[in-house]
């Protein structure tokens, strides 16, 4: 830049003031920087926030921050906590690189370009909700209410899932919590002991602890890790069943590295042997179950032989892992695992996990299946309606496609109604803090979902792949900076009690939102305005809905901060197995609507030549997609290795840190690279990666393109046929390097 | 020309760049705004880059508009990814409100100043000109020199040639450019640091 002066000059010269004068009168009367008094030097203003509830999972650990001048400097658990107590875990730590994260985003910002190739404007907030208010009434009013869809995932999301579908009266919901992840663990014990099973199991007092595809360790929620440690520790068996050689088992007493998709093959061989040697709990069967002779017959070919052979485990071990449940029963842990969407045929397995339990006896028993007694909570949000099936795309006339659907529509019906027009027109889609990117498989098809819409919206924390989508993109407050959802549980507070704890924790802002960054009460209510929906408006702050939730337990926000953020009361001990509860060992309901009645396997493709099985799971330091960004987190982690087996590798010439590639059976390939890690710990026909790297977005600085996308590579869909649930591990991959395709050895 | 004068004028060059570097909007970028814009860069010999930013603001169907996704790309979210964070912590500590921007709000305190409730962060480039803005009008030379090399020329020198380099609209290259020569005291011998 060439000016023809020095500032010094330039300041000495007479006729600055003929240049200053002008300037004066176009600045701005107002400063962000004002006088104010003196402070002492040192002073800090610092202070401790208590209140947090973490959400860089979804465990909502109980946190403090440190607070110093505004700034969050550091989290800690909360001192008070009974559930994680003073422990957090790394991305529990991180969360204040989220809070402080550069790419964050901090204004309403409208799509000038276009979809999937944004050019972005940062606008008003009023101007960004009159456009999303006007186009999605515009779509009710051409489409019907069934012309929006909507992919909700996370705490913030619940109030406007709850606007659209009740309010608005869409049925076209899909969160990604249940279609992709639990959903059918969920709706497989509904349908077996008429609950969800979430994650009660009693660890901490089991004698056994068994794992099919879990693996702690690299799955961290903190107060599960540390029952389960306690479980060990107080000298649990632990048997794992898992293709790779994960974190738990490594510290297994059994490992079965089992062949991917045939879980249900192995639980029916252990469960046939159980019963045919009459090792299950009788009691319990006669006292608790329905359709055991049932059962018994259509379990009754799966032999240890037979099962052998379908898992590619010995015999001997699947007798073992038998016989020590047996033997421990009923105080042993069949844990139902969180995500479970893993073949497609999920609903199964699921069903055979909870069975599997009941011959043992193993519900409302020390380490057991023990739910706790939480404390009640009013359910406040949009009202109820009914709004009929008529536009419900899982109702076939009067049949459902998948009547053990979750709550909202399977995605795959979503999907091919917006792309098709069929049934109807699906024109406008509300994206709320889910990145239906990086959680729905094939990515080109939900794409074309996007490429169909009249009008796209989303609200996030960070620029993740979807917003790219967006026609406005709405930045939403994080979890540090808002009131919002309330854990509750009981537990046992200390060593020794003999009565349980129960807790409340609503989740309190660490320091307050910044630059314009609003809360999902906010965002919603005034979308609902522009929409006619005012009359309808239930809460008219977070904070009011989080009171109002509260009201049953006598607390409020007030007195339970003045508590130390957590309410703690007398719990009621978890108690002996209800009268009325029973295992659906055959279900005739199931039967009924055409399914098999008793647990049954239902074979996945095998891999074809060349190829290896894609498997992923979760990063210990991050979750899916949504922590990528976050530089600590990103540091401790920074790519997905590939895990290759030892001896595949050798005969690939490859070796530990080579940079691949993949190309899968349909001839995707991916985008970025990643390194070889090779170990004895896998089969020899999968790979398996950590999920939710190699992110497009390159407004991600920190994560943008670094290791592989996983789910850029699945692309066959799989859908669990009672749920309408995805099954994600059914895709197969061909390594690449230096531009070569590396045919996987048989 | 006395000391004190010439820091009157040269408060009122800050606050007219902080007034440069704020979201655009017609309700201040207007004819006045760039009239005085200009007769500034015209004054400094920047003829060429002067009649080159006109030309892009003349050639623009909706200039405002232009220079709002421009500002959004260098400074708010942007495509590729966000250019030029305008925070000194971004470039010192990589990272939002790390503790340069504590250490920056302590020297605004140690002054006598604090931030408004509605302000952006302490460290942000408009408030740090509005800073040196009022240092200059209380006639500080030595808190803004210790504040300019301290606390503004550590981060700044990396900031204005990442926008310099990345920008696609001239307007702002000037921006950064004025900042930059408001900024940067000469050596001894009366170059500036950066000289073209």
């Amino acid at each position: 830049m060439a000016f023809n002066v020095t500032r010094r000059k330039f300041l000495q010269t007479a006729s600055l003031a003929a240049v200053s004068i002008p300037l004066s009168k176009v600045v701005c009367a107002e400063t962000g920087v004002t006088k104010a008094s003196l402070e002492p030097k040192g002073t800090m203003n610092d202070t401790t926030v208590v209140g947090g509830l973490c959400e860089m999972c979804f465990w909502r650990c109980q946190m403090v921050g440190k607070v110093r001048d505004g700034q969050l400097i550091k989290l800690e658990g909360n001192p008070k906590s009974i559930d994680n107590g003073t422990s957090i875990c790394a991305r529990g730590n991180a969360g204040i690189k989220l809070l402080y994260d550069v790419d964050r985003l901090k204004y309403p910002l409208k799509n000038v370009g276009k979809r999937g190739e944004p050019v972005w404007k940062r606008i008003s907030w009023q101007e960004a909700l009159d456009e999303c208010g006007s186009k999605l009434k515009a779509v009710v009013d051409q489409h019907g209410p069934q012309g929006i869809c909507v992919f909700p995932h996370g705490a913030s999301a619940k109030y406007p899932m709850h606007y659209f579908e009740r309010t608005v009266g869409t049925h076209n919901v899909s969160e990604a919590s249940f279609f992709q992840c639990r959903g059918v663990r969920d709706t497989a014990y509904m349908a077996t002991i008429n609950e969800a099973p979430e994650e009660y199991v009693d660890m901490a007092n089991a004698k056994v602890i068994f794992l099919v595809g879990c693996h702690f360790g690299e799955n961290i929620h903190v107060s599960h890790t540390k029952t389960y440690i306690k479980g060990l520790q107080n000298g649990a068996k632990l048997i794992v069943a898992d293709p790779r050689y994960s974190a738990s088992a490594a510290k297994s007493d059994i490992w079965v590295q089992i062949k991917p998709g045939t879980d249900t093959a192995y639980l029916l061989a252990i469960m046939n042997y159980l019963v045919q040697n009459k090792k299950y709990n009788q009691e319990f069967v006669t006292n608790h179950t329905v359709g055991f002779d049932k059962f018994s017959q259509s379990i009754a070919d799966w032999t240890l032989d037979k099962a052998a052979k379908e898992c590619e485990i010995p015999a001997a071990q699947i007798k073992e892992v038998a016989d020590l449940l047996a033997a421990n029963a009923p105080n042993v842990t069949i844990h139902p695992g969180r995500f479970s969407s893993w073949y497609g045929n999920d609903f199964q397995r699921g069903r055979a996990l909870a069975c599997l339990t009941a011959l043992l006896g193993a519900y409302y028993v020390k380490g057991g299946w023990l739910p706790p007694k939480k404390p009640k909570l009013n359910k406040t949000s949009w009202a109820a309606a009914e709004h009929g099936n008529e536009h419900n795309l899982n109702f076939n006339n009067d049949k459902m496609h998948h009547p053990y659907a979750p709550p909202g529509t399977p995605t795959e019906l979503i999907r091919d109604c917006a792309i098709s027009g069929k049934p109807y027109p699906i024109k406008g889609c509300v994206v709320w803090g889910q990145n239906p990117m990086q959680t729905i498989p094939n990515q080109e098809k939900m794409k074309q979902v996007f490429k169909a819409m009249d009008f796209v919206m989303c609200v996030d924390v960070m620029p993740t792949d979807v917003t790219m989508w967006a026609d406005i993109l709405l930045p939403e407050a994080s979890y540090l900076e808002r009131f919002d959802e309330i854990k509750v549980g009981a537990t046992y507070a200390k060593a020794g009690d003999t009565e349980p704890t129960q807790y409340i924790a609503p989740r309190y802002p660490m320091v307050e939102a910044q630059f314009e960054r609003k809360d999902q009460v906010y965002i919603t209510n005034e979308i609902a305005k522009r929409m006619g929906h005012e009359q309808d408006i239930p809460v008219q702050t977070l904070e009011e809905l989080v009171n109002k939730t509260l009201e049953v337990s006598k607390t409020t926000l007030a007195s339970i901060k003045a508590e130390g953020g957590i309410h703690l009361q007398p719990g009621k001990p978890a108690g002996a197995v209800p009268e009325d509860f029973m295992v659906q060992l055959f279900s005739d309901e199931i039967a009924a609507a055409g399914f098999p009645g008793a647990p049954t396997y239902i074979p996945v493709e095998n891999v074809p030549a060349g190829h290896a099985r894609l498997l992923f799971g979760r990063a210990p330091v991050h979750s899916f997609s949504r922590t990528q960004n976050n530089i600590w987190l990103h540091h401790a982690m920074p790519v997905n290795p590939v895990w290759l087996n030892n001896e595949v590798a050798a005969k690939l010439g490859l070796k530990e840190g080579d940079t691949v590639g993949f190309i899968n059976s349909e001839g995707v390939k991916s985008r970025t690279t990643t390194i070889v890690k090779v170990t004895p710990g896998i089969r020899k026909d999968c790979v398996y990666m950590y999920h939710g790297y190699g992110m497009v977005n390159p407004m991600l600085s920190v994560c943008g393109g670094k290791g592989v996308d996983e789910q850029s590579l699945i692309t066959k869909i799989a859908i669990d046929p009672e749920s309408g649930v995805h099954g994600m591990r059914n895709n197969f991959v061909r390594l690449t390097k230096d531009g070569k395709t590396l045919d996987m050895p048989a | 020309m006395s000391e004190t004068s010439t820091s009157q004028d040269l408060s009122f060059f800050y606050r007219f760049l902080a007034r440069c570097m704020q979201y655009p909007d017609p309700q201040w970028m207007n004819e006045d705004f760039f009239q005085a814009f200009f007769n500034l860069v015209e004054t400094l010999g920047a003829n060429a880059e002067g009649k080159e930013i006109q030309v892009a603001l003349e050639q623009s169907p909706d200039p405002i508009e232009a220079l709002q996704i421009e500002y959004t790309r260098l400074f708010i979210n942007g495509a590729p990814h966000v250019v030029a964070p305008p925070y000194a912590s971004v470039y010192m500590d990589k990272s939002l409100q790390g503790a340069f921007a504590l250490k920056t709000l302590s020297f605004y305190r140690a002054k006598g100043f604090a931030m408004e409730k509605d302000a952006d962060l302490p460290d942000h480039l408009i408030h740090e000109l509005e800073f040196l803005s009022l240092l200059a009008q209380e006639n500080d030379l030595a808190g803004e020199e210790e504040f300019l090399t301290t606390l503004f020329r550590p981060w700044y020198k990396q900031f204005c040639p990442r926008v310099g380099q990345e920008t696609r609209h001239p307007y702002y290259r000037m921006v950064v450019n004025l900042i930059d020569f408001f900024t940067t005291e000469e050596k001894k011998n009366g170059f500036q640091c950066n000289e073209a």
